[in-house]
């Protein structure tokens, strides 16, 4: 369960966020919600690792293999004859592979991308348009019960206009 | 504090998101009107289109020995003009310019619609259009596979991953921007901006990956942009006709191509400005830095095109002499204008700022420059042609009235594309704008208050 208070600016935002973690919630499970991304560590620490390149990078793996295929495996298999010309040829071979290999590459890094976001997200999360005005967001993650109560009393504490929760995976 | 950031730092979210989104409001009749002028000038070029399809390429101007003519200038024309957003937006992005912020959303979308129309043309000049399908690579009862070993199959490789690669470029950069716009709409609008922006919330986790995807996009991109144009340079270069068989081509091309496309995002940058109001977004300033950076790449332009005929000149091969010369003596008009536009107006104007600075000036620069790379291409391709090795089918080309408006077509349709994206997209970068904003504090140095801006490795 996701409970989400909205605040009118950063001080009283960070405020929340110490309370909580004096209140003994791990950084871990609090996140900001901005429409501007502020530097990690003025609201919220953010885990700074990223593995979706690893998925860009297979796909430039493959598209460079589908593009040699493409090029240089066809061309063997329906050879065109063409004066004394190779059938199989470098530089139009190595052209190939490389386009091939960056759209692959930049199709990865798209689908890596959203993948690691976790977007477009399963169910419903909680979110207020409010942030788009340059409020901010602070979401706590807790199971129901008395510790998301205590998340929302901590929050309005800290000068929360107001508070929403949903069920998230 | 810069002049942006002056205006920037007294306006409240709400009032940045109001004018920042102030292209999106309810169309006046001057936008139906400009869309309905658009329209009725691509109809006309399709229904030119038509008449060349229905009948051949009689119509034309196009005739042995010039075979590739107005058609295939606008293409390359088109192709380079694409390079705007990418070494604007993906450039400026990787070296950190902050004053770049303002002006990505109008490169990147740029790119994407100047590709689209290039991609066009090389199905226009076909004789056969119908059968363009041939190029593509799936088995088939025709016993016929493409050749690869043809430059014009790597363009079309190129130019596909380039299309698709830039309209990616693009809708990630709009994604947190998408996501403010679905806040702020009402009705069907506000659940097609949800489906875009495929729920973007801004959580910090959020933002840590869209900032290194976008990092990595940038760079990705830039290579494949240098590949296309010298894809497309390689269409002439690996040719055997005289003036076109060198191997400056491929960087040429491409100094070029970020020539006309930086010169192009200025001009837009004007007319947007004027256009949405956005004079505290695109300031002086960025006029200033874009006006040095195109400095940089006319000049660039200017000792690449003085190398290819310094070469021709000293080394006084006949036939490619006479193309010189043949091109020199009868389109002396044009060359003379092209290379006042691209290097002795530009090189000489924009080393002084107050003529960087001056948006009129600027728009004067920058469209002196497009006209002049238009002619640029079309004085590669045309006396080439039309004086090759065999005296006896030396011959002529003037483009026809169907090729002309075709070419209008072109150029309306990009505009037409270009103002119904500004009616239902974000022009400026919205989220990108305010991020400035966020990171910016006054601090006590000294005797003073010093501005601060905190980046980020």
């Amino acid at each position: 369960m996701e409970t989400l208070g909205i605040f009118k600016d950063v001080e009283t935002a960070t405020r929340a966020v110490d309370g909580l973690i004096k209140a003994g919630f791990r950084e871990e499970t609090i996140t900001s919600l901005t429409s501007a991304p502020y530097p990690d560590g003025v609201i919220v620490k953010t885990d700074q690792r990223t593995w979706f390149r690893w998925m860009s990078a297979a796909g430039g793996i493959f598209g460079a293999c589908a593009g040699f295929l493409l090029a240089a495996g066809t061309a063997y298999v329906y050879p065109v004859q063409t004066g004394d010309k190779p059938i199989i040829a470098y530089y139009p071979t190595g052209i190939i592979t490389y386009e091939l290999a960056m759209l692959f590459a930049i199709l990865g890094a798209i689908a890596g991308m959203f993948l690691e976001m976790k977007l477009p997200p399963r169910k419903e999360r909680p979110y207020d348009p409010a942030i788009a005005d340059g409020f901010i967001g602070i979401s706590v993650s807790v199971p129901p019960g008395d510790r998301r109560n205590r998340a929302e009393s901590l929050l309005k504490e800290a000068g929360a206009l107001r508070t929403t929760s949903e069920e998230t995976l | 504090m810069s002049e942006p950031e002056h205006a920037l730092a007294a306006k409240s979210a709400g009032q940045l998101n109001d004018e920042m989104l102030s292209s999106m409001r309810t169309p006046t009749w001057q936008w139906y009107g400009l869309a309905f002028f658009l329209g009725a000038v691509v109809a006309w070029g399709i229904s030119a289109f038509t008449y060349q399809v229905m009948t051949d390429l009689s119509v034309t101007g196009l005739d042995r020995p010039v075979m590739w003519g107005i058609y295939i200038a606008n293409f390359v024309f088109w192709v380079g003009l694409s390079h705007s957003g990418t070494m604007v937006s993906a450039i400026l992005r990787l070296s950190q310019a902050n004053w770049r912020r303002p002006i990505l959303r109008a490169a990147e979308a740029m790119t994407v619609f100047s590709i689209t129309v290039a991609g066009l043309f090389p199905v226009i000049h076909l004789g056969r259009n119908w059968v363009v399908y041939y190029f593509m690579p799936y088995p088939n009862q025709r016993g016929l596979w493409p050749n690869f070993r043809s430059p014009l199959l790597w363009d079309a490789t190129a130019i596909t991953t380039y299309i698709i690669g830039s309209s990616l470029f693009l809708y990630l950069g709009m994604l947190p921007d998408l996501a403010v716009v679905r806040d702020r709409a009402t009705g069907w609008r506000k659940k097609v901006y949800a489906i875009l922006a495929m729920g973007w919330r801004g959580t910090a986790r959020e933002w840590v990956v869209f900032r290194k995807a976008s990092t990595l996009m940038a760079a990705l991109i830039i290579p494949v942009a240098v590949s296309v144009h010298s894809i497309v340079a390689w269409d002439f270069a690996v040719t055997v006709v005289p003036g076109w068989h060198s191997t400056i081509f491929p960087p040429y091309f491409v100094i070029g191509a970020i020539t006309s496309g930086v010169a192009a995002v200025i001009t837009l940058m004007i007319i947007i400005r004027r256009v949405f109001h956005l004079e505290d977004y695109l300031t002086p300033l960025h006029f200033d830095n874009m006006g040095k950076l195109l400095l940089v790449i006319c000049l660039l332009w200017s000792y690449a095109y003085f190398v290819e005929v310094q070469t021709t000149w000293y080394a006084h091969e006949p036939i490619e002499w006479e193309v010189w010369s043949f091109m020199s003596g009868k389109y002396t008009p044009l060359l003379i204008l092209m290379l006042v536009g691209n290097s002795v107006l530009p090189v000489t104007a924009l080393c002084f700022k107050k003529i960087r600075r001056s948006v009129r000036a600027m728009l004067v620069i920058t469209v002196l420059i497009n006209i002049a790379m238009f002619i640029e291409r079309y004085l590669i391709i045309v006396p080439s042609l039309s004086h090759k090795n065999m005296p006896f089918v030396w011959g002529s080309y003037s483009p026809s009235w169907v090729e002309l408006s075709v070419t209008a077509a072109a150029f309306a349709g990009f505009t037409l594309m270009y103002t119904l994206f500004a009616k239902f997209f974000p022009m400026v970068a919205v989220t990108d704008v305010r991020e400035l904003g966020v990171r910016h504090t006054d601090i006590k140095l000294g005797r003073t208050k010093v501005h601060s801006l905190s980046e980020e490795e």
